[in-house]
């Protein structure tokens, strides 16, 4: 969608996917913001225009007020990607290599990009208040009693099963990460969905990893993995349900969750440090 | 025969076989050595008469040589196959000619698109045309090229409309006569849709169908006010013709902005239809519209197949299509007349189509601000991958993505050649679409069988008198399933995710059978 101001920043083409997920792949060079500061910050009809673009290519991960979801919550008005106008305008451009974050740079135009950027401003409420968690009691949690280093990565330590957490306070809104928690099949990602299958001997496999027409690739809770053509097996499924057991909420006291979160958000890797 | 007679019967024979003659397409079903138009023949069946490839030898089947084009971005294209050579089209204005039995290179096209294209879907191009010793294409920047064959010298180009105003070209074109019929694309960017015919010698327009109705003529009545004027409906799909009937039939797309229907009240004629064209005038034989006043960007450029069959006791010359609107349906071919309609795939916006072939909608499932869930999404349905109908089961095969999408809208004013859809789409996590292979009884619109894929496939199809029919999906597999059950008999993982259909030929009297996957093109015979 382009809202017909200017050109597009440097990109030249972009190839929407139009069956399927909302992928966008460019085959433009990076684009970069000319100026720190946005030449339409505070400008209503921006705001408006920049809701308008972000509505069909933000929300589905930002939420549709800005509240986060699989993308961050952008309503604290802290930004991982950096505090300045450019550093918005350079990630919405060109997206964060290693995460769901795709650039825009080939949809939007430079214009666009700095109406999106006033837009994303306009919902910061600067909700600073301290998590009410114990960060340090959270971390015990996490390679403890909570056994979820057993398929979580954190800072190369942990287990391969789960989503690496690194970097995930960065990544992820805490609300999001609170109902990762408690009611982890609410949005699973494909690639973590259950695998199951069944061999003719009987003999079931689960775990995460691949199913096509034709095979299916599986690394189970103890790390084998497994490869078989479909054909030679007596079933083979995927679920979107994640393996994560479901039963934190009873499993821990609700000052736990808190702790737990605490440390989860302040996972924000390396950049974290800058 | 004398020596010298017999050396020039050879040279004739050769040179025969190195050109396509009008005789030669209107025949084409019968010689199953060539590939010579884009659907195999003109009714755009993709049948192969030949089965030395069939349900019992398909284990055999294994790669022959594999091309690597080097070119990056999908590749779309159905090869034509003559004169012991291999014609196909790449992405990015890119084209080769390659020997049939090594793959090597004998030549190689290339013209650098123009900097700062407006487009929406990629450079992607869908293949030649070919007639006599002439090769045609469309490049990017919506003109038409002509090509010596044998040498990829550029004969002529045409500019069919101007790329900086959004209009730009994919398609395969059709050789009609002496006349190369062909598509534009760009309905996203407010452009007025046509389908033009150029002299296939020296490259004159002959004829243009404005698929936009504008003010004051036959159907401009269904477009409020000037809109009209960026009212979309691009053609960029080939279409079929029927040499009897001498009628072209062509599908439209979408109608502009995509998804704000307030500012083009009306039903937005000839958007999402079906026109028939004299084919020597280009004139409105008749046209049907599948989704009038459409506004989630179903456009109706699906392969029009055309069949003779009997529905409902009576023998007719129909054309059917599997819409991207989630309905297949059958069309009396010589006047339009809706035959019948029934949905695929799960459908929300809808509630049937009526006794005259217009749907009947569910109110309140335009795009929204905040997003409206409707099935199917945007992408359909069947999409334009190429379909296939075998007389020999007399299925029509397709695929379809099974789900639904959240669609967006908002207020946005035209510029002339900028995105102009008003919004777009966005997928729904937690509902990742699924994919389907459909055998479809095109008498009752009723599915013989499917075959469920893990996620959509945009592979194109073939069938073939071996009693199979090929297809490849997204995870690079090339399969061949029994065209009579569904049932998976062979497939090859390719390394390339599949966007294009197959083609079958034959090589020194061996069958082959040739497929782009990712940026490679590979064929395949028979192992001993």
């Amino acid at each position: 969608m382009r809202l017909g101001l200017t050109a597009a920043c440097t990109g030249r083409y972009s190839l929407r996917l139009l069956l399927r997920y909302l992928v966008l792949i460019f085959a433009s060079a990076a684009c970069f913001a000319q100026t720190s500061q946005n030449p339409l910050a505070g400008d209503p009809g921006a705001i408006a225009g920049g809701g308008a673009a972000f509505r069909p290519y933000c929300t589905p991960c930002h939420g549709i007020r800005g509240e986060g979801g699989r993308g961050p919550d952008l309503t604290r008005g802290v930004y991982s990607a950096g505090e300045k106008d450019s550093d918005l305008f350079n990630v919405i451009a060109n997206g964060v290599p290693g995460t769901d974050m795709a650039g825009f740079a080939g949809d939007f135009s430079e214009q666009d990009m700095w109406r999106v950027v006033a837009f994303v401003r306009s919902l910061a409420r600067r909700d600073m208040s301290p998590l009410s968690g114990d960060r340090a009691a959270g971390e015990k949690l996490f390679w403890g009693k909570g056994g979820c280093s057993a398929c979580h990565v954190v800072n190369g330590e942990g287990g391969a099963l789960g989503p690496k957490l690194s970097r995930i306070g960065r990544e992820r809104s805490l609300a999001f990460l609170r109902e990762s928690v408690l009611t982890p099949n609410a949005d699973v990602k494909p690639e973590y969905a259950t695998i199951t299958a069944v061999r003719r001997d009987g003999v079931k496999i689960v775990g995460i990893g691949s199913l096509d027409n034709f095979t299916v690739q599986i690394t189970d809770a103890a790390g084998n993995y497994y490869s078989f053509e479909r054909s030679d097996l007596a079933s083979s499924t995927r679920e979107l349900k994640s393996l994560m057991p479901d039963n934190y909420g009873r499993m821990l006291a609700a000052a736990e969750i808190d702790d737990l979160l605490a440390y989860l958000v302040s996972l924000r890797g390396a950049e974290a440090t800058q | 025969m004398k020596p010298v007679a017999a050396g020039l019967a050879l040279i004739l024979a050769a040179f025969a076989a190195s050109t396509v003659t009008e005789q030669q397409l209107r025949e084409a079903q019968s010689d199953s050595a060539t590939w010579l138009t884009y659907g195999k023949n003109y009714l755009g069946w993709r049948y192969s008469e030949l089965s030395e490839i069939n349900t019992q030898t398909v284990s055999r089947l294994a790669p022959r040589w594999i091309h690597q084009t080097s070119v990056s971005g999908a590749h779309e294209t159905t090869p034509l196959i003559f004169g012991g050579r291999m014609f196909l089209t790449g992405p990015s204005n890119n084209a080769y000619a390659l020997d049939l039995l090594t793959g090597k290179e004998i030549w190689y096209y290339h013209k650098a698109p123009p900097a700062g294209l407006n487009l929406c879907c990629g450079e992607v191009n869908r293949g030649f045309a070919a007639l006599g010793d002439k090769l045609f294409k469309v490049n990017i920047e919506a003109t038409l090229v002509a090509l010596d064959a044998r040498s990829g010298t550029v004969l002529w180009e045409r500019q069919m409309a101007d790329h900086k105003k959004g209009y730009t070209a994919t398609g395969a074109p059709l050789v009609v006569k002496n006349k190369i019929i062909a598509g534009m694309a760009g309905a996203e960017f407010g452009t007025r849709g046509f389908i033009d015919a150029y002299d296939a010698s020296t490259g004159a327009r002959v004829w243009r169908f404005n698929t936009i109705a504008a003010k004051g003529e036959p159907g401009g009545e269904t477009w409020a006010g000037d809109s009209w004027q960026h009212g979309g409906g691009s053609t960029w799909v080939t279409g079929t013709y029927d040499p009897e009937l001498n009628l072209i039939y062509w599908g439209t797309a979408n109608p502009g902005p995509g998804m704000d229907g307030d500012v083009r009240a009306g039903d937005n004629l000839y958007t999402n239809s079906l026109v028939a064209l004299d084919a020597d005038t280009g004139k409105l034989k008749w046209y049907f519209q599948f989704t009038p006043h459409d506004t989630h960007d179903w456009d109706a450029v699906e392969d029009p197949v055309l069949i003779d069959m009997v529905v409902q006791g009576r023998k007719i010359k129909a054309v059917v299509q599997a819409n991207r609107n989630g309905f297949f349906y059958a069309l009396d071919r010589t006047n339009g007349q809706f035959l019948h309609a029934s949905p695929y795939t799960k459908i929300t916006w809808a509630t049937g189509i009526d006794a005259k072939g217009r749907p009947i909608v569910v109110p309140g499932l335009d795009p929204s601000e905040n997003g409206t869930k409707v099935c199917p999404g945007l992408g359909g349905g069947h999409h334009w991958y190429p379909t296939s109908y075998s007389p020999q089961t007399q299925l029509l095969y397709f695929n379809s993505t099974d789900g639904c999408q959240l669609f967006y809208r908002n207020k946005q004013d035209f510029h002339e050649g900028q995105w102009y859809q008003a919004s777009t789409e966005a997928a729904i996590p937690s509902e990742p679409p699924t994919g389907t292979v459909l055998a479809m009884d095109p008498t009752n619109g009723r599915p013989r069988w499917h075959f469920e894929m893990v996620s959509p496939s945009d592979g194109g199809m073939l069938s073939t008198a071996g009693g199979l029919l090929f297809t490849g999906d997204g995870q690079g597999y090339f399969m061949a399933l029994d065209a009579k059950t569904g049932k998976p008999l062979w497939h090859f993982q390719t390394g390339g995710e599949i966007r294009a259909p197959p083609v079958t030929y034959l090589l020194n009297g061996k069958q082959q059978i040739a497929i782009a996957a990712g940026t490679s093109i590979m064929t395949f015979a028979l192992m001993p």
